[in-house]
């Protein structure tokens, strides 16, 4: 664990400084960030306001505000994108130099992902704070609240990076999963609430939501944060569920992945 | 024993193809070929600690598969392999921290970074003690001369001083055993021979064992004390460079200069003439009659200077693979291989 937690020390160290050589590229991915969920505000709170309760999903306007905000900083601090890396780093022989090492990729992978996470912070940080002085969100969240959804929120960020880890791997059978990385996006957005409030999805939809990981990655932290889950009772089984999903995958991946290996032909090198 | 123990290990491959052009590229939506490509098959050999073995073959011939088997990067089909006790494709980590491959064509470093950052990670990563690290990085830093290039960014160095930064970041972690695929590759004539004496001198001071792959000669005539030579998976031959040029290259080359041109001279009844340049001849002789041919030569001719020289090696190995597989030059081979080596 001592080498492990070295190396991954030493990876983020020089991803950062990646990071902050191209200070232009990760400016605009954190503008997306930003835009993705503001637009969908936007939406949403004309739609409630149109409305004759004005409420869309049990949200006023105000509450869609905390909505969409909470869901701007989720989606940013739960962000992995590997399901749409590894196919490339597999077609282009950019792994081989990694198995060589006497470390799981995966951490390189993690360190990636947290100094991604640590470097946007200086731009996302200035722009959430403009967002909600615009947008004026109502929270409603108590200290036990909060406490647990920054615990629901930490979960939710390791299953997301483990998930799209995961998943990736397929791309050690299929080679190219750019429509892959879509799909696990699409799911997110639609199945995870970041679309839509997910009591505004239509039954099916919600029913699907239930069984899948993507509502306790992104809807479960936000509401959370910002008040709407009613009980502790609820939360902590919001953060059991969370658990059970991340220690399945991680078996999962444990599993995959030394079939991967054994799989890989180092393509191109 | 041997340090690497190679036994019947094969690889192949399963590859799609179909005809070139729109009508066979709809027709393998629904039905798409395969084809069982053997990129090597049935090798042995031995590799006692601290040899230096070329591993030679033209393009596609299963240099760089069997490398990436002995490194644990792929899996193999078939056979088994023993690399200082540990299966490599089993991946355990004691095992990767011993080794290192060193491919030409791929890079190991940081492209947006300063080349020592990559360092500190490798260091890192192989959990190299720091007293230890600051030590082989500046032997390393001073014997590849790298101290101008440490603080650029990697994607701004030259071709050279990128692999010089490769080698480096390869052998900070001290590996027993070197897998160098084309470490040279693309390099210029003297950054290739700067590589050579440094791979040298890193076999001699840390007894390292050294498996390497070149299309270039010089690397192995300069590094290689055995080679083994592989063709469609085959090895087809195994030993000293001495003992293949004995065995395949039954002819030698005299080199003459004369005084004054030549006069209706009939030198084809000498051997094969390979050129004739002004008064520089090439002539190619079988090696039994290369004393008398000499002899008559001075005394027939007004020569100036005369030299016999075996072929160039690259003949020698082109004569390999024109070999019949049936007839592979190994078993010719077998009653002076290198000690340890088995051919099959």
């Amino acid at each position: 664990m001592r080498r492990i937690a070295r190396a991954f020390l030493a990876y983020l160290r020089a991803h950062v400084g990646v990071m902050l050589h191209y200070r232009g590229e990760i400016l605009l991915w954190s503008m997306w960030g930003i835009i993705n969920p503001a637009v969908l505000y936007a939406m949403w709170s004309s739609a409630a306001a149109g409305s004759g309760g004005g409420t869309i999903a049990g949200l006023d306007v105000r509450g869609i505000a905390a909505y969409y905000f909470g869901i701007m900083i989720v989606g940013h601090l739960t962000a992995s994108w590997d399901v749409h890396q590894m196919g490339y780093n597999i077609r282009s022989g950019n792994l081989s130099p990694l198995l060589l090492r006497p470390l799981l990729p995966l951490w390189k992978s993690l360190s990636e992902n947290v100094a991604y996470k640590v470097t946007t912070l200086v731009f996302v940080v200035p722009m959430w704070g403009l967002f909600a002085w615009l947008v004026h969100p109502r929270f409603e969240a108590t200290a036990w609240q909060l406490a647990l959804g920054l615990v629901a929120l930490a979960l939710a960020a390791a299953l997301n990076f483990i998930l799209s880890y995961t998943v990736s791997l397929i791309a050690f059978w299929a080679t190219k999963l750019d429509a892959m990385g879509e799909i696990y996006f699409g799911l997110g957005m639609f199945l995870g609430g970041r679309l839509a409030p997910l009591d505004a999805l239509p039954p099916p939809l919600l029913a699907a939501a239930k069984v899948l990981p993507f509502r306790w990655i992104f809807a479960f932290p936000t509401e959370l944060l910002m008040g709407k889950t009613p009980g502790m009772t609820e939360a902590l089984a919001g953060i059991a569920i969370q658990l059970i999903w991340f220690g399945s995958v991680v078996v999962v991946f444990r599993f995959f992945w030394n079939a991967a290996v054994k799989r890989y032909t180092a393509v191109s090198g | 024993m041997p340090q690497i123990e190679i036994d019947d290990l094969s690889k192949t491959f399963s590859v799609a193809e179909r005809e070139g052009g729109f009508r066979a590229s709809v027709l393998s939506v629904f039905r798409r070929r395969f084809r069982k490509v053997s990129a090597v098959d049935r090798v042995s050999f031995n590799v006692e600690a601290g040899e230096i073995v070329g591993f030679l073959g033209p393009n596609g011939a299963g240099k760089t598969t069997t490398l990436k088997m002995l490194a644990g990067l792929l899996h193999p089909t078939a056979g088994s392999v023993q690399v200082m006790g540990h299966v490599p494709w089993h991946r355990e980590p004691d095992y990767l921290r011993k080794i290192s491959m060193l491919m030409g064509q791929r890079s190991q470093m940081h492209w947006d970074l300063p080349a020592l950052d990559s360092f500190l990670v490798h260091g890192a990563v192989y959990d190299i003690d720091k007293a230890a690290y600051k030590q082989t990085l500046d032997e390393l830093v001073e014997l590849l001369d790298l101290g101008n290039v440490l603080k650029k960014q990697v994607r701004t160095l030259s071709l050279g001083e990128r692999m010089k930064c490769e080698i480096c970041i390869s052998l900070l972690h001290r590996p027993a055993v070197l897998f160098l695929d084309e470490p040279t590759i693309g390099v210029d004539i003297t950054m290739q021979a700067r590589i050579r004496r440094f791979i040298t001198d890193y076999n001699r001071k840390h007894g390292a064992t050294i498996i390497l792959t070149s299309h270039y000669m010089a690397d192995v005539t300069a590094l290689c004390q055995r080679i083994i030579i592989i063709d469609h998976g085959h090895i087809l031959f195994d030993g000293s460079l001495e003992a293949l040029s004995e065995r395949l290259a039954p002819f030698k080359v005299i080199k003459i200069d004369l005084d004054r041109e030549l006069d209706g001279y009939d030198l084809a009844s000498m051997g094969e003439v390979l050129s004739i340049n002004h008064r520089k001849v090439e002539l190619r002789v079988p090696k039994h009659q290369a004393a008398a041919v000499t002899s008559r030569l001075l005394t027939d001719l007004p020569v100036l200077d005369l030299t016999i020289e075996d072929p160039p090696i690259e003949d020698v190995i082109a004569t390999v693979f024109k070999q019949p597989r049936a007839d592979p030059v190994a078993k010719a081979d077998t009653a002076s291989p290198t000690e340890g080596s088995v051919s099959k």
